[in-house]
């Protein structure tokens, strides 16, 4: 059960614990884990201190493994104490379609929570996971740092929704590592639509033969907010591909949206695109595509632009009878409506449920 | 009673003067329709009355029930009323079609009736416009403003690029919203229809024809009349003949 002391509003706005069922819970409150469920077989979702000494080698396989230890200060300073997190892990062959929602929330001001997650999927499982953040009071300020290492098996399926909701005064850093096996799928799906400080964040993953891998983001970002996020997807495996597609609002905060993919071996496709939309005058969305062929048998393309809505589409709704307001609004809900295949609809109406909310601005 | 009255309309757009003082009067539960060549100022005169952004009105007024349209914005207007169907409408990606009808009205029966009625059903799930063919987007227009149900109705050119059988399916729709069925005197709703083909006029009456050339509104006189003269004679001979004739007709005084 969730600590009663906990303010449900605030895990609503991540989606946690919601009328949405799920096969799993997870809760952190600071450096504490203080809500932990699994009813399905073939999944364990285990307190990551714990799940070294239940599961004899994972330690060894999976933990600073993907991410070195002296990446950067903050990873330094995680691996030097006992880690807080999650290791989830889903036997071979199982396919769980409830998702996984999981919650890290921050309260201690003027302190630094260090999070550290690992998934392994077993190859042929299939999970999603809905993760979400937030800070336990509106005001809350200090600095975030959430490590994850994701194993994706052959022929296994993840789903990774994150949903931030930071505030102003957060600075959060998340470092993220991806290894997706042969004929494996990773979905990516970052959702941030509450002001925040500052974010810095560029996940990579890596994808062997016959294995995908996508990222999608939504961001919008208010006046003083500022981004540097983006993914990378390095495609090692013959026939692998990627996607990363990104959708950004700016309302006067700055997003810096860093995309690259590599290509390295024959057969491996992939595309980038990032649409931004500038709201005013005060923001800056600058998007970075980098492409890299390391092999002439590869299909590598991006696109990118940067705009304001159209003057058009807005007249033709207002023309329609809706205010300004409800025309824009409706078309900033329609710019980030990604439609993202392999989520399912429960994950989908979570998430649109959270950027609806957003935008209409009772978030 | 007149539902729209224009005064000596000048518009520009870009600086450049397209409508070139223009007078111009509606009846309520009258529909006119406006024949002229490409360019000649058509969309730009509904674009004024409507209010759409990039079209100036130098000069002259447009008065709407009773009030200056000029100080109004687009959305005011739409809400007192005036509702259009686009020549060319935009698509708008992300935004589906039921979402947009359900702002308009709560009634959903009514919504799944009407996109019926117009062949719509399998397209309210789709983004507005974005990948519609030419006639389907003309028939989203439509079912739009079946939902809007507006009382003046400004169509540019609903029919152009539409099959035979959807003319008839769109000709119906605009029937209904006319009122069509009811006694004249009854009629409330009013249009005005621009067609360059006329087949729109095969299944609705309208009461009045006008010819624009080159910003110009040259005269007025039956619908059937007017097109057998541009058909037969071409639009330049045919309005020089139509200025000389009815110079002297006040409009939609016939
Ligand atoms: N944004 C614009 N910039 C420059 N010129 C414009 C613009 N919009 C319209 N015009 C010009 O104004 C004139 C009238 O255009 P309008 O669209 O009103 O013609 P129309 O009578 O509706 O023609 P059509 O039968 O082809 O639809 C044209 O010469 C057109 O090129
Ligand atoms: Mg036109």
């Amino acid at each position: 059960m969730i600590p009663r002391e906990l303010n449900s509003q605030r895990l609503e706005t991540i989606g946690y614990d919601t009328c949405v069922t799920s096969c799993g819970n997870f809760l952190v409150l600071d450096q504490e884990v203080v809500d932990n469920r699994c009813t399905i077989s073939g999944l364990r979702v285990v307190p990551l201190k714990e799940a070294f000494s239940v599961f004899p080698d994972m330690r060894e396989r999976l933990y600073f493994n993907l991410i070195r230890r002296d990446m950067n200060e903050l990873t330094a300073l995680a691996s030097r104490e006992d880690p807080v997190g999650y290791y989830v892990y889903v036997e071979p062959g199982v396919k769980i379609e409830e998702p996984l929602q999981a919650a890290f929330l921050f309260g201690m001001t003027g302190t630094t929570q260090k999070i550290h997650n690992i998934i392994e999927l077993g190859d042929g499982s299939e999970l999603n996971i809905v993760n979400g953040c937030t800070t336990l009071n509106t005001g809350d300020s200090g600095t975030h740092l959430g490590i994850t290492e994701t194993y994706v098996g052959k022929d296994a399926h993840l789903g990774y929704t994150m949903l931030h909701n930071w505030g102003d005064t957060m600075e959060v850093y998340p470092v993220g590592a991806v290894q997706v096996a042969e004929n494996g799928r990773y979905i990516s799906n970052y959702v941030a639509m509450t002001s925040v400080k500052k974010i810095v964040s560029c996940p990579v993953a890596k994808v062997l033969s016959g294995g995908s891998a996508r990222f999608y983001s939504i961001i919008y970002a208010r006046e003083g907010s500022f981004f540097d996020t983006g993914s990378k997807v390095v495609l090692e495996g013959e026939g692998s591909s990627g996607e990363i597609l990104s959708r950004v609002v700016s309302e006067g905060g700055t997003v810096i949206s860093r995309q690259m993919l590599t290509g390295c071996v024959p057969k491996t496709r992939g595309h980038m695109e990032c649409s931004g939309l500038l709201l005013n005058d005060h923001g800056v969305i600058h998007s970075i595509p980098e492409i890299r062929g390391e092999h002439p048998d590869i299909s590598l393309s991006h696109e990118a632009a940067v705009g304001r809505i159209s003057d058009e589409e807005l007249s033709y709704l207002r023309m329609r009878g809706l205010t300004e307001e409800q025309s824009r609004s409706l078309i900033i809900r329609g710019f980030l409506d990604i439609k993202i295949e392999g989520l399912p609809d429960k994950v989908k109406n979570l998430v649109n449920d959270v950027i609806e909310r957003s935008v209409s601005g009772t978030l | 009673m007149n539902v729209l009255q224009i005064q000596n309309l000048h518009v520009a757009v870009e600086g450049k003067e397209i409508i070139k003082g223009v007078d111009f009067e509606l009846d309520q539960g009258k529909t006119a329709v406006m024949f002229g060549p490409n360019g000649s100022g058509k969309s730009t005169l509904l674009g004024a009355i409507a209010g759409l952004p990039g079209y100036e009105i130098t000069r002259g007024s447009i008065w709407y029930k009773g009030r200056d349209l000029r100080s109004l914005s687009i959305d005011e207007r739409a809400r007192l009323g005036i509702g259009m169907s686009f020549q060319y409408p935009p698509a708008i990606k992300g935004v589906r079609l039921s979402t947009l009808l359900n702002v308009l009205s709560q009634d959903a029966q009514t919504m799944l009736t009407n996109a019926e009625d117009l062949n719509m059903s399998e397209y309210l799930d789709r983004d507005i416009n974005v990948g519609f063919s030419g006639g389907e987007r003309k028939r989203s227009e439509i079912l739009q403003l079946m939902i809007q149900e507006p009382d003046l109705m400004l169509l540019d050119e609903p029919e152009s690029g539409v099959d035979i059988e959807n003319i008839s399916i769109i000709a119906a729709a605009l029937k209904t919203i006319l009122e069509k069925d009811k006694p004249i005197k009854k009629r409330m709703r009013s249009a005005i229809i621009i067609t360059h083909t006329g087949y729109i006029l095969d299944y609705i009456n309208a009461d009045i024809a006008y010819v624009i050339m080159d910003g110009h509104l040259l005269g007025c006189g039956t619908p059937g009349e007017i097109f057998e003269e541009i058909r037969a004679h071409g639009y330049k001979q045919c309005c020089e003949c139509f200025a000389e004739k009815y110079q002297n007709i006040q409009t939609g005084d016939i």
